[in-house]
């Protein structure tokens, strides 16, 4: 099966048998030891635990999967999809109430749970009547596990067929305003976007996956990658572990977030600083497995400092951009590519195009629409396929560079309109702040500050006060009058955020102006 | 334990082990970022040779807290 023949997970899964067969898919640690998987193990289990869905719950279903990544997740994951029937991963960091509702919400009838979460499971069960099956992934005494029905079932000799448009998740968006949608997506969207770049790695090449896997990014960059060129995934089992894992399995690629990019980066120039006689090339080197070749970055906004970091440290970093309603790539970068600043080049087969500033796109990777929501779905996606980004940007030589989200588009009074996120980049590397979030109050730009507390340890709030007023100050020689920030407020609280880190816009504003 | 912790917090912020005490809050005393706390956690798990519950984690804010907690699993 070559990759053109590829048009669904099921697909894409048994074309990774049949090219990399026994090589390692997955590797996770087990108590102490490493469990290693093939590609010919995943597939084989895939089909005993669709096998076993449609023996014994039937042909028509919707499933929901929660945990972190885990082979168990992942076979629960491709052997429901395998059936013809859509999967919904969630947010195992949402609190149950919510959990609750999208479970009701999406029509959730089978549900696969890690036993991390078994705790939740008696008050999911008392709210929501319609989900009927429990299947925790890990052997659990008197349950149908995940871990189980691979034991002990034999693979399905047929299965049912599965069009390219036949739906295969929905995906619940955190969002930083709003009640969360549920985005539509097919196959065919996450085949066109598993394979809308080439060359971005090999069988030879080993990842850590340290994303959460209910992300959309995480699941197509480092699964779906994976088995489309034969990559060994290894799975990182906590973010409290990601150093000691990065020396246990030493990737040789990895795709982090800005922020986890960030931290580790200061942790290196800290050990450099300790260590002068050591060169910082090696002390990097060290601290990602001694094998890293380079790093994806994409969630966020990455600053141009934290890429040239890197490049400093011989570490290229790459960035792609994109959102869960495109599945979620729509630009894409390589290691080799040399520009700054932009998010990189626009993928196969997707076009794009600017209307009053903000991004349009279109292409097979594009969700169905929003799930029982087609009013929502409406405000975003036109009749003949257009998705609306609601990101400002402009495109140069086919690089996409973005300077803001219209929705928090700031209306000035003389009409001017402001990106908060374009001021908000002006501190991204400025040691003293730790959060900034920018907007309008009584018509003047605001920014109100966390400050960095170990920055300022032993500094009065005066102090404190003078020396953010100064950096505020040469910040305003940067921008245009409309975009000069008039007032400053210092809070003493981080602020409030979604569950993947990203600051709520829609929070009580806090601290003194000064 | 504490001069264990005190030890380990230094090699993630740039404080004196004088300046921690068990009150002294991990983010907001301290300077950790939300990823610089939880590779201290991990790095505490190899110290004390634990396995440290993520769904906890909110609730250790302080020195205190957070040995308290590893106290209690060892016990």
């Amino acid at each position: 099966m070559n990759k053109t023949t590829v048009k669904t997970l099921r697909d894409l899964y048994e074309r990774a048998a049949a090219l990399y067969g026994e090589g390692i898919f997955l590797k996770e640690k087990c108590g102490k030891d490493i469990v290693e998987k093939t590609f010919n193990d995943f597939k084989s289990d895939c089909h005993k635990l669709a096998n076993y869905l449609l023996t014994e719950i039937g042909e028509k279903f919707h499933a929901a999967v929660i945990g972190p990544t885990s082979y168990a997740y992942l076979v629960s994951y491709f052997g429901s999809v395998s059936t013809g029937n859509p999967i919904v991963p969630l947010d195992a960091q949402l609190p149950c109430p919510d959990l609750c509702e999208l479970l009701q919400r999406a029509d959730i009838s089978v549900f696969f749970y890690d036993t991390k979460y078994a705790p939740m499971i008696d008050a999911i069960k008392a709210n929501c009547p319609d989900v009927k099956y429990y299947i925790p992934l890990q052997e659990t005494e008197g349950s149908v596990s995940t871990e189980k029905i691979v034991s002990e079932y034999s693979e399905a000799e047929t299965l049912p067929e599965i069009k390219e448009d036949n739906l295969a998740a929905i995906v619940y968006t955190s969002g930083t305003t709003g009640k969360s949608k549920g985005v539509m997506l097919t196959h065919g969207n996450l085949i066109d976007n598993t394979m809308c770049c080439d060359n971005e790695s090999t069988p030879e090449e080993t990842t850590m996956t340290v994303l959460p896997i209910h992300h959309v990014y995480c699941f197509t960059c480092d699964i779906l990658l994976g088995l489309r060129y034969g990559t060994t995934i290894c799975v990182n089992d906590s973010i409290m572990r990601i150093a000691m894992n990065l020396k246990l399995f030493q990737p040789t690629i990895i795709l982090l977030v800005p922020m986890i990019a960030e931290t580790i980066l200061k942790q290196i120039k800290v050990a450099s600083a300790a260590k002068p006689e050591i060169p910082p090339q090696m002390i990097a080197q060290a601290v990602f497995g001694g094998r890293l070749k380079g790093i994806y970055s994409g969630g966020a906004y990455l600053a141009p400092e934290i890429q040239n970091g890197y490049k400093e440290l011989g570490i290229p970093m790459s960035q792609g951009y994109g959102m869960t309603e495109c599945s979620p790539r729509i630009t894409s970068s390589l290691f080799t590519d040399e520009s700054f600043g932009d998010v990189g080049t626009i993928v196969k087969g997707c076009e794009v195009k600017i209307e009053d500033g903000e991004i349009v796109v279109k292409s097979p990777s594009v969700m169905k629409g929003y799930y029982k929501d087609p009013d929502a779905t409406a405000e975003v996606l036109t009749a003949d396929g257009w998705l609306h980004t609601g990101d400002l940007g402009y495109v140069e030589n086919n690089h996409v560079f973005i300077t803001g989200r219209k929705k928090n588009l700031i209306i000035l009074s003389n009409g001017e309109n402001v990106s908060p996120e374009e001021i908000e980049n002006k501190f991204a590397g400025k040691d003293m702040v730790a959060e900034v979030m920018v907007y309008a109050e009584e018509g003047f730009i605001t920014a109100e500050i966390f400050p960095n507390a170990e920055y300022f340890k032993d500094k009065s709030t005066d102090e404190i006060n003078a020396e953010i007023s100064e950096l505020i100050k040469v910040i305003n020689t940067t921008v245009t009058s409309a975009k000069t920030i008039r007032k400053i407020r210092i809070r003493n609280e981080e602020f409030d955020k979604t569950t993947s880190k990203k600051i709520k816009r829609q929070q009580t504003k806090q601290g003194d102006l000064i | 334990m504490f001069e264990k912790f005190t030890e380990i917090i230094t090699n993630y912020v740039d404080v004196l082990p004088e300046e921690v005490t068990e009150d002294s809050r991990f983010i907001e005393d301290l300077g950790f970022n939300s990823y610089d706390f939880m590779s201290f956690l991990g790095e505490i798990e190899q110290e004390f040779e634990i396995v440290v519950d993520e769904s906890q984690v909110t609730n250790l804010q302080t020195v205190g807290d957070a040995m308290r907690y590893i106290a209690s699993i060892k016990a």
